[in-house]
């Protein structure tokens, strides 16, 4: 690990007086010489003073950062309409401890300026980055050779939409004719939309196959009409051929994330698929099953979120796999909260990681674990505080809300609930209603209504009490019910049963601590002093996890795993403990302007493109196992299936395929299996996207939209879990637009997202777009009808009546408003069209919001007591029912429904000893704060700090296979042997990097940090009209060793991945570095 | 154009040991002297930090409400210190990155580079971070070598440069026993020709329009274009004087994260650096060079 900035002296040579000896002083004279004006602030010379153009209120603008999702707030200073620093918005409690107070007048904030990150400060290079696009481009050449054309708006709309012969000028596709968007929009219909849809889930709900298969022939004789708007007849689940249009999306934001959602809700596609599982899919889907509610009598509701220590109030937080002092959601908010009270001892982290992060370089203790056993080392931790009898017991046993309540609990776990044992293996949760005890039942089944109306049979839980079953109903607030929490037994009938407590003791138990250690590769005895800090703050203590355990195969259960720990801990909506995050509303419904109302809109049904969200078992498409893909019942957003399954065209074919800010190729596992697909026009007849410039995957595109980069578009930005305010911050536009102007709905708009959706929705005269667009007179012929109605419900607040609403802003303010935006055109700005939207009475509160870079509550009012104010409140699945229920679609064998240790394991079932043999080193990743996978190459301030990133190796591994500091290696891997990214058209990149070493990584483990090797994003030329644009050989540097991941050996074209959280396979892998230079 | 830069800081370093007559000419005029500093009661800045304070506020806060007590007094009444507790420094580069963004600093030009370094072995392994700006020395070891007086220390500790003034020979960067002193080569980020957004990229965005905009070191404007200063110049770390001026802290302190960087007036017992002094062992580094820093650290 070097320095470059600054490279030539170390530390220890300033400190103990290694550094060069000045040269000899020339005498000088010391007297001063002349008086010198008196005008004169801080120099005195003959150039003239010159005001600081950067502390006036009026050059400065607060929005969101997105360098990064961590989304600080910025504060945004201009000179002549140009940004030339970015600082932390001191409203926005990621930058500033405590932030200031909402009501502070906004020329009182001007010149606080808070803390933000170094690639956050260099963002405006993302801004004006000379390859930034500015015309729309059509593919001039083959897919992926970087020819291009520049075409008008229209013209490119238009073709989208009709479809025709559309490439007739690249050879080889001379006759290849290009369905367009109104082909594949024929199901319009919302009446006939709905029909269909209730008649395939009706399909689903059938288990019987013959039952099943008359239902298919019941939709075909019912449907005969409609059969041609289907994909396929004879599987009307598959659903209309809308579906045959994609949207996907790498970076989306809400307000954004509306109108593209809105879209692909307008074209009536169930396919409409973000990026999660590239980041940590298996976190956010493991807590979304944790997070499951016991709803009308099944599992359901589960949010796609997670939780994270409240890292200000936490007295010991074991950090796992997270890197928060660069990534991680992230470095201004979390590091601002630790450093103090770690200096101060308040506060003692640990950290498991194959790598010795920047945060382990503060860590009481770091427990460099093998990579892809978190699992074990969680479980060793929980049979240890189970053995030692250290958990939270008064939490664990209650069984119910009113048992929480009265135990002083906002949230309760199933750690009681008893579990039926069929085969020795845990099923089903019992229910009191069938448990026959010498004749009457525990309990009688009620009928229930749900709270939109439908009706059910509650049939209840079972817990023991004393060694007696006893019927619990989890919601109820007025009867606490405490279970026994360790049960193994036979109910009256017969029937085994055991607690979900049990069910993990049994698991732990599995190994004795010392050999889950043993597994981990960990000493016993950091594991047991780690254990034992974490059980010796009360609820003040948690473990923190991020992409490190989530991102395997495995990964599902490794976060089980971990937050069982924290649920033994009871730390859920505790200062201190396990605490998420909490956003004000933008969407307005039943408050102002409802953003989600969609008049006209049909029901998109039928199976995604990615399988997901339906059991394979149900669907008319199951054909026993291995299915030909996987199925992904409890997970969405399943990055690495997008374009794989459109290869494969399973579930079916797919015709046009939009991509917004995504780059799938460079920031997948085995990217380039995406690069294969995406250059074949046949599997890949229609590809759209839109980017600020010609990116990793966009250059794979037939067309290109150019887009308005983060300071230049609106968004809201959301929080994070380890933010315990309520806040929505505001990303709006700070610069001009640098994409050239277009035309829809007879506005004049920027090239962007916007007017590509605006556009394609006036050709195709979607519904929910246009005129009445949200209801009557309610319009959305501009984004600006969109953006500014979120952001007055913002201003108006969570309450009906409007009593939660932010004060006006006063005259002076008003004036701060307009002055700040003297730079922006009115394409973006044009304060009576702002006004006209919002309304009179809501424009001051629109403009206060926005004066304030968002909405945020005040510092004091995250707590009560030592509870969150903004709790989770509700069940936590320690034993989860609907997981077990699920069944792995490569092995055929039930899912888990509790945590465990599972092997890295392939598709179908088998551990990866044939891919390791020859291949001696595990490969991770990991991330320097000056990079952020695609986008940060662009900034040439952060290239310094590490102009090449290398590969990390150990000294101990670089001496046993000959290599140097310094010398080249291609890192290979036994499905990539060559070593090479297969870039299409002939072209290629090797994956060839500079060996790094250093003491940071576990021996047997090397890594390297995300962020460089490009070969697009201006590291590559293109040519544009004819004409060649160089590429900056400066953003190519370095090494990306993505393509090195395994492919699975089965499904061949995607990454390996977890098949129950989704999650890609990041850190399984092992690799050869075959030197190149020599030794 | 580079060629001829170098040239002409060539030139000018020769002119700086007096051998040549040509570049006498030039520098004719710069050999003026010191200029005095602004002094007393014209320095005293009425400021204010509007916001409600708090016992808990973040140290930034804090920190400015001791800039602007300090403001009040005259320049040479103030004692600048700075403070840096590398156990609280992330090693996260905001501050390299923030002062090279304020003060438009191009290529090869830090006045605050963090100096990482790795120790033990595998497990036993520790990171170190040292952020090392201008020490600001009592006793400047830069300043006696100028042979155009174009640097000194002012009465608040601070050790500036006129780059009107400064000739760029470079006598001073080696002088600097901690490399605080580096040289503006008149580089470019951006290579503005082979980026020049009406000619050469048509369908591409505008050429890094950051990169020409007026730096605002010492109060004034500073156009890096063509051969005027500072390009040519050495430059160094001078605590963001110019907004100080205005109540603000220096870039590299409020840009800190981890809140490892604390700025104040050494002599304001109240300030929050004088509560660090006293609290702490702070040291100073290269100590036996005898250059008293006014930059202290906290390890």
């Amino acid at each position: 690990m070097s320095n470059n900035v600054f490279p030539k002296k170390t530390r220890r040579q300033f400190l103990a007086g290694g550094a060069m000896l000045g040269t000899a002083g020339l005498a000088a004279s010391a007297e001063a010489l002349a008086q010198a004006p008196r005008e004169s602030a801080v120099l005195i010379s003959s150039r003239p003073d010159a005001p600081y153009d950067l502390a006036k209120s009026e050059n400065i603008l607060y929005s969101a950062c997105l360098q990064c999702n961590t989304g600080c707030g910025i504060k945004c200073k201009l000179q002549d309409g140009v940004v030339t620093k970015i600082d932390g918005n001191p409203y926005n409690p990621w930058t500033l401890l405590p932030h200031l107070p909402y009501a502070t007048a906004v020329h009182d904030a001007v010149t606080v300026d808070a803390a933000i990150c170094p690639k956050g400060q260099a963002g405006l290079q993302t801004a004006y980055d000379p390859y930034r696009l500015r015309k729309v481009l059509k593919r001039a050449g083959k897919r992926g050779e970087n020819r291009w054309m520049t075409i008008p708006f229209e013209q490119a709309i238009k073709e989208i939409c009709e479809g025709g012969l559309l490439f007739a000028h690249v050879p080889g596709e001379e006759n290849r004719k290009v369905e367009g968007l109104r082909d594949l929009v024929t199901l319009t219909d919302p009446k006939l939309a709905a029909e269909m849809d209730a008649d395939v889930k009706a399909i689903w709900d059938e288990k019987d196959k013959a039952k099943k298969q008359a239902l298919v022939a019941a939709f075909q004789a019912k449907h005969a009409a409609h059969l041609d708007k289907l994909i396929d007849p004879q599987h009307p689940d598959l659903g209309p051929k809308n579906n045959q249009i994609v949207l996907a999306w790498g970076r989306l934001k809400d307000g954004r994330g509306d109108l593209y959602k809105r879209f692909a809700a307008a074209l009536g596609t169930v396919n409409a698929h973000g990026h999660t599982t590239v980041c940590q899919g298996s976190l956010y889907f493991t807590c979304k099953a944790i997070s499951d509610q016991y709803i009308g009598g099944k599992f359901t509701d589960g949010q796609k979120f997670y939780w994270q220590a409240d890292t200000e109030n936490s007295r010991f937080i074991l950090f796992v796999g997270a890197n928060l002092f660069e990534a991680n959601y992230g470095p201004p908010n979390r590091a601002v909260r630790l450093t103090h009270h770690l200096v101060e001892r308040q506060t003692k982290i640990a950290v498991a990681d194959p790598r010795f992060s920047k945060l382990a370089s503060k860590a009481w203790k770091w427990l460099p674990l093998k990579p892809g056993t978190d699992a074990a080392l969680a479980l060793g931790m929980i049979r240890w505080v189970l053995d030692e009898k250290r958990f939270d017991a008064k939490f664990l046993s209650a069984a119910n809300k009113a048992a929480a309540a009265a135990a002083g609990e906002t949230s309760w776990t199933n750690a009681t609930w008893l579990v039926h044992i069929k085969d020795g293996k845990p099923g089903k949760l019992v229910r009191a209603a069938d448990v026959n005890i010498d004749g009457t039942f525990l309990a009688q089944a009620e009928k229930r209504t749900t709270k939109d109306g439908k009706p059910y049979e509650e049939k209840f839980m079972v817990v023991m009490v004393d060694g007696k079953p006893v019927a619990v109903d989890p919601n109820d607030e007025k009867t606490p019910v405490y279970g026994d929490l360790f049960v193994d037994a036979k109910l009256p009938d017969g029937t085994p049963v055991k607690s979900g407590l049990q069910i993990l003791l049994e698991t732990a138990h599995q190994h004795t601590v010392a050999e889950w250690a043993a597994i981990a590769d960990v000493p016993e005895s950091d594991v047991v002093a780690v254990a034992r800090e974490l059980t010796s703050y009360g609820k003040m203590a948690a473990v923190d996890v991020h992409r490190g355990p989530a991102q395997h195969t495995n990964g599902f259960y490794n976060v089980l795993a971990w937050m069982s720990l924290n649920m033994l801990l009871g730390n859920f909506d505790a200062k201190g403990g396990m605490i998420k995050a909490s956003t004000f509303d933008t969407s307005g419904k039943g408050k102002l302007f409802d953003l989600k109302a969609h008049p006209g809109k049909i029901t998109a049904f039928g199976v995604s493109s990615i399988r997901h969200g339906v059991d394979y078992e149900k669907t008319t498409l199951f054909a026993g196992y291995p299915a030909k893909r996987n199925w992904y019942p409890l997970s969405s957003d399943i990055y690495e299936e997008i374009i794989p399954s459109i290869g494969d065209a399973y579930p079916y074919p797919v015709k046009a395929l939009f991509f917004y800010m995504g780059a799938p190729t460079y920031a997948l596992p085995a990217g380039h299996t995406n690069i294969e697909i995406l250059c074949d026009t046949a599997k890949v007849p229609l590809f759209v996207a839109s980017d600020i410039v010609i990116g990793s995957t966009s250059m794979y595109a037939d067309y290109i939209f150019p887009d308005l980069s983060y300071l230049e578009r609106w968004e809201f930005q959301g929080s994070h879990p380890n933010i315990p305010q309520q806040v929505q911050p505001v990303r709006q536009p700070v610069i001009a637009p640098i994409p050239e102007e277009c035309t829809v709905y007879g506005h004049k708009l920027p090239l962007s997202l916007e007017s590509l959706v605006l556009g394609i929705a006036e050709q195709l005269k979607l519904p929910g777009f246009g005129k009445d667009a949200f209801g009557p007179g309610l319009n959305l012929e501009h984004p600006d009808e969109l953006y500014l109605r979120g952001v007055a419900n913002l201003a108006f607040g969570e309450k009906p009546d409007g009593s939660q609403a932010v004060a006006d802003a006063d005259a002076r303010e008003m004036e701060l408003f307009r002055q700040a935006r003297r730079h922006l055109p009115v394409t973006v700005f044009d304060e009576a069209r702002w006004k006209a939207i919002v309304g009179e009475k809501m424009w001051p509160k629109v403009v206060y919001v926005l004066n304030r870079g968002g909405r945020f509550e005040d510092y004091d009012q995250a707590y009560r007591g030592n509870r969150v104010a903004h709790p989770y409140a509700a069940l936590l699945n320690l034993y989860q029912e609907k997981t077990a229920s699920t069944i792995h679609s490569g092995t055929g064998e039930p899912n888990p429904g509790y945590a465990c240790f599972v092997p890295v394991r392939d598709y179908r079932g088998e551990q990866p000893g044939k891919l390791r043999e020859g291949y001696e080193l595990a490969m991770v990743t990991h991330r320097t704060i000056s990079h952020t996978k695609s986008r940060t190459v662009a900034n040439p301030w952060l290239t310094p700090l590490l102009p090449d990133n290398g590969i990390l190796v150990h000294p101990r591994d670089a001496q046993r296979l000959g290599l140097r500091a310094g010398q080249l290696v291609k890192v290979v891997s036994a499905t990539n042997p060559a070593g090479r990214w297969d870039l299409g058209a002939g072209n290629e990149k090797l994956m060839i990097g500079k060996v790094v070493l250093t003491q940071t990584v576990r021996p047997g483990v090397v890594s390297f940090a995300l962020g460089y090797g490009h070969w697009a994003t201006g590291a590559r030329s293109v040519v544009i009209d004819g004409q060649i644009i160089h590429g900056e050989e400066r953003r190519a540097a370095g090494i990306h060793a993505n393509a090195a991941m395994w492919t699975d050996p089965t499904l061949k074209n995607i990454c390996m991945f977890d098949p129950v959280g989704g999650s890609v396979s990041f850190y399984d892998t092992f690799v050869h570095l075959e030197p190149l230079s020599p030794a | 154009m580079s060629m001829s830069r170098r040239e002409w800081i060539e030139g000018a370093a020769l002119v700086g040991v007096g051998v040549a007559a040509a570049g006498a000419m030039v520098a004719k005029d710069r050999f003026g002297g010191t200029p005095p500093d602004p002094k007393g009661p014209d320095t005293v800045r009425p400021l204010a930090v509007p916001i409600p304070a708090r016992a808990d506020e973040d140290p930034l806060l804090r920190m400015q409400r001791d800039l602007v007590r300090a403001m009040q007094k005259t320049a040479e009444e103030r004692r600048w210190c700075m403070i840096i507790d590398t156990r609280k420094c992330v090693g996260c580069h905001a501050c390299t990155i923030g002062c090279v963004a304020e003060n438009k600093l191009p290529p090869g030009v830090v006045y605050r580079p963090v100096v990482t370094e790795e120790r033990g072995e595998f497990p036993r392994v520790a990171i170190d971070f040292l952020p090392r700006p201008c020490m600001q020395c009592e006793k400047p070891p830069c300043v006696p070598v100028c042979p155009v007086k174009a640097t000194w220390r002012r009465a608040d500790g601070i050790t500036v440069i006129d780059y009107d003034k400064c000739i760029g020979c470079r006598y001073c960067l080696t002088a600097c026993p901690y490399g605080a002193r580096t040289s503006d080569f008149g580089e470019y980020y951006v290579d503005a020709q082979a980026m020049d957004a009406d000619s050469a990229l048509p369908v591409l965005g505008p050429s890094a329009l950051w990169e020409h905009a007026p730096s605002h070191e010492y109060g004034k404007h500073w156009n890096r274009r063509g051969h005027q200063s500072p390009m040519g110049n050495a430059r160094k770390c001078h605590f963001c004087l110019h907004r100080l001026e205005v109540g603000q802290l220096p870039m590299c302190v409020t840009t800190c994260i981890g809140r490892a960087t604390y700025f104040g007036d050494a002599s304001d017992p109240n300030s929050l650096v004088a509560e660090l002094v006293a609290q702490n062992n702070t040291q100073v580094l290269l100590p036996h060079k005898g250059t008293h820093p006014r930059v202290r650290y906290i390890f």
